[in-house]
């Protein structure tokens, strides 16, 4: 049990977190992805808030998306992502202060279901509101965690 | 002081119309108000800034087709030869812009114009905030349109400061009071006194402003009307 073929296969298993995890360029190359697909989606809804006629499937689509990324964001700040990997706007406030940035990410995550369930109502006032409410919480978390733009 | 002290007897003659001074300093005003409502993030004012803006301009451009004379492209927009003549002193003073002056109006005109627009089809990072029109492209086009705004918002900034320091010399150098003629419409000229200007009708002035009103009520609702 302790030959050659166990020590490698040991070393094999605790190699295969090493090879799977994303360099922190590349997560912050995703998370710039994922952040401009949330922006997208944010677009959308808006777009749709302004026509003359909304269109909900569009809106809900773009709802989910919203949705989900509320929830995911929650894993795109690996600790050592910030500033001192790369060019990023993320502030070391992210990793100094956690249980705040939890908060303020928490803060989108109980907001952006209110924004789907709105859009399901078709009350295009419900969605301008929870619109307002989830931007909110986008502004909440920048003001504090993301430096301005140059 | 008597009048026989004066070399030559002058008189002071109205230039400017009250719309055309009140669109020069409205614009003045919103142009620092617009910034000052982006650098501090206040979005909704910035949009109904911008609106505002549009309007002047719609209402500007059509003043300088249909209003006072003084106003009008066609009396002040003048040829290289013309601005060549003016720069080598002959060119007799009338009232109005002179051949610089001319160039100045066109490119501060023209970046306005330009930076209004790009304002209307203009998305933030986020995704959050938009300009009215913004609705009709794409995330990216909106945000190539949201660089761009602040790229010409960089060169309206130059020429301003280079239209400021123009007028600054004018008033200082050549002892010509600019500013007050756009405060208060008039200028003193030696006689005999040229032509003041020629202002247009109230018609046409009401035309102006429901045109330029109206327009811009159809692009702040991405002319979407239900």
């Amino acid at each position: 049990m302790q030959g050659p073929m166990f020590r490698s296969a040991v070393l094999v298993a605790l190699m295969i977190p090493v090879v799977n995890a994303a360099t922190p360029l590349e997560t912050q190359k995703a998370r710039h992805e994922h952040y401009e697909e949330l922006g997208k989606a944010f677009k959308a809804v808006r777009d749709q808030m302004n026509a003359s006629s909304p269109d909900f499937g569009a809106l809900q689509k773009n709802a989910e998306v919203i949705n989900e990324a509320s929830v995911n964001q929650q894993q795109w700040f690996p600790k050592g992502t910030g500033p001192e990997a790369g060019k990023t706007r993320a502030l070391p406030e992210i990793w100094s202060k956690p249980s705040d940035f939890e908060a303020a990410q928490k803060m989108l995550a109980d907001r952006a279901p209110k924004l789907l369930a709105a859009v399901k109502t078709k009350d295009i006032d419900a969605v301008k509101a929870a619109f307002k409410d989830t931007g909110g919480a986008c502004k909440n978390c920048h003001d504090t965690f993301r430096s301005p733009e140059e | 002081m008597t009048d026989a002290a004066l070399p030559v007897s002058r008189a002071r003659i109205r230039v400017w119309d009250v719309p055309t001074r009140l669109v020069h300093w409205l614009v003045v005003l919103l142009v620092a108000f617009s910034w000052w409502t982006a650098e501090n993030g206040r979005m909704e004012w910035h949009r109904w800034s911008g609106y505002t803006v549009l309007g002047l301009v719609i209402f500007r451009i059509y003043w300088g087709i249909a209003g006072s004379s003084t106003a009008r492209f066609r009396e002040f927009v003048r040829g290289p030869r013309a601005t060549v003549g003016y720069l080598k002193g002959s060119w007799a003073a009338a009232p109005g812009h002179n051949p610089l002056g001319a160039l100045s109006v066109i490119a501060l005109l023209a970046l306005l114009a330009a930076q209004v627009v790009l304002g209307l089809f203009a998305v933030d990072v986020d995704g959050i905030e938009s300009g009215p029109l913004s609705t009709y492209v794409s995330f990216e086009a909106g945000r190539a349109a949201a660089g761009w705004h602040e790229s010409v918002f960089n060169v309206l900034t130059a020429f301003i400061a280079l239209h400021v320091v123009a007028v600054g010399y004018y008033v200082v150098v050549r002892k010509q009071a600019l500013v007050a003629a756009m405060v208060h419409g008039k200028r003193a000229y030696p006689e005999p006194l040229p032509q003041p200007v020629r202002p247009a009708s109230f018609a046409r002035l009401l035309i102006g402003v429901v045109l330029a009103a109206g327009c811009t009520w159809m692009v702040a609702r991405a002319f979407q009307f239900g």
